[in-house]
């Protein structure tokens, strides 16, 4: 479209623009792997959180294949990846301030991280 | 001379200005469009479209079946779907486990079941200390979680929308889907409230 | 980047406080800043990825004492200048004369 007009807005509204990408591409985990976070500091865009770096989870699911912002963000490319919901205890993220009853789950890609 | 700025405009209200003007002017917007957008999301989206994605899966067994299992294109049908949730996943509370959303590096959150976000999911304070201290903010928002229950924090960082469904209160057997829509609020479907029934 | 906007976790941001029933919008400007993310995307100027680190390149200090609708303002004006859609001196002249007209 060049020019978003108001009659547009109910399609662009309702379609959104979602950035998962039909592919074939295999993932490098499977739910239930065991991870280790990378301890990656990137100075340009990332989506995974300090809180998680080195930390290790557990793959829960696979939402799929999905536009990779850290190389988006920089005219680097799709590089489009899986994405997973990873579980982490709270004591492994918070210590001994983490209530061992409480988990955070949190969208990670594929290239955040390695097997245990 | 409009009498609405009889008075000096602040920061913001320039730069806004300013940058409208600009736009329309080398053709890159229509400023009508942008008056369909706000009205858009001040009326038409907004948590009232969860509420019925809730009674609906409160009421019929399979339809909250898919909406587990395939959280958009179950929303999409009830008419619900789009900017912001193109895909959904939605977390069931249980007797077990209490959810509650949060997006620690920005503000995302469901629009086409929830609206827009309110100040505090996006603000710092919230933002900071779901994720570490999840029943604290929770018994500032008046959810107090028994101690053999679980919490799962759910940190949006990727594109992935959530959305909680709430459990369905005691005492709300009676109630019609329409009934039971009117009774979950936005915060229940946050994880920040539990639906109540009616007194 | 490892920037203030990486809030999880952090100690001393501040106390949680809740408006009941707030408004979608608190000023006028805040819908035209709302609008004006999907008026520009059509575009291509930016992806949603570098507007949200357009926000992260922001400031820590700026970040933490800015509102919401500001760090999209700060986001539009940012980047419509790096990609060239509109130049930093006419955007500083047309703020100018906004200004001037209002007062």
């Amino acid at each position: 479209m060049d020019i978003l007009t108001p009659e547009l807005v109910p399609v662009i509204v309702a379609n959104g623009a979602s950035t998962r990408v039909e592919s074939d591409l295999e993932g490098r985990f499977k739910i239930g792997d065991e991870i280790i976070v990378r301890n990656i500091n990137p100075e340009g865009h990332t989506r995974l959180p300090q809180y998680l770096r080195g930390k290790r989870g557990t793959v829960k699911r696979d939402h799929g294949v999905f536009v990779f912002p850290d190389s988006n963000a920089h005219g680097k490319g799709e590089q489009p990846q899986h994405c997973y919901s990873v579980r982490f205890s709270n004591v492994e993220l918070w210590g001994r301030e983490g209530s061992p009853k409480d988990s955070c789950i949190v969208d990670v890609f594929d290239d955040y991280m390695d097997l245990q | 001379m409009s009498s609405a700025h009889n008075r000096p405009l602040s920061d913001p209200e320039i730069r806004v200005k300013a940058l409208e003007s600009l736009l329309v002017e080398k053709g890159l917007i229509d400023p009508k469009a942008l008056d369909e957008l706000v009205d858009t999301y001040e009326t038409k989206v907004g948590p009232h479209n969860g509420a019925q994605v809730v009674a609906r899966a409160w009421t019929d067994a399979d339809y909250k079946k898919r909406l587990l299992e395939e959280g958009s294109a179950a929303i999409g049908e009830l008419g619900f779907s789009g900017m912001q949730g193109e895909d959904m996943v939605v977390v069931e509370n249980t007797s077990e486990v209490h959810n509650i959303l949060v997006c620690t590096l920005c503000s995302c959150y469901p629009w086409p079941t929830l609206g827009l976000p309110p100040v505090w999911y996006k603000a710092a304070p919230y933002r900071a200390r779901a994720v570490s201290d999840p029943r604290g903010v929770l018994a500032e928002f008046g959810v107090d979680v028994p101690e053999d229950k679980e919490v799962r924090v759910w940190d949006s960082t990727a594109e992935v929308r959530y959305m909680v469904l709430p459990e369905r209160p005691a005492g709300t057997e009676k109630l019609n889907e329409s009934e039971l829509a009117d009774l979950v609020t936005r915060d229940s479907m946050i994880g920040v409230a539990l639906v109540q029934a009616p007194v | 980047m490892n920037g203030i906007h990486d809030l999880g976790g952090k100690h001393g941001v501040g106390k949680l406080e809740v408006e009941e029933d707030e408004p979608v919008f608190h000023h006028e400007w805040e819908k035209r800043a709302f609008g004006l993310f999907f008026g520009v995307a059509p575009h291509g100027f930016f992806n949603l990825d570098e507007f949200r680190h357009s926000i992260e390149r922001m400031g820590a200090a700026q970040y933490l004492n800015t509102t919401y609708y500001e760090h999209w303002l700060h986001a539009y004006e940012t980047l419509l200048i790096e990609k060239g859609a509109i130049s930093a001196e006419e955007y500083a002249a047309r703020c100018a004369e906004v200004a001037a007209e209002a007062s």
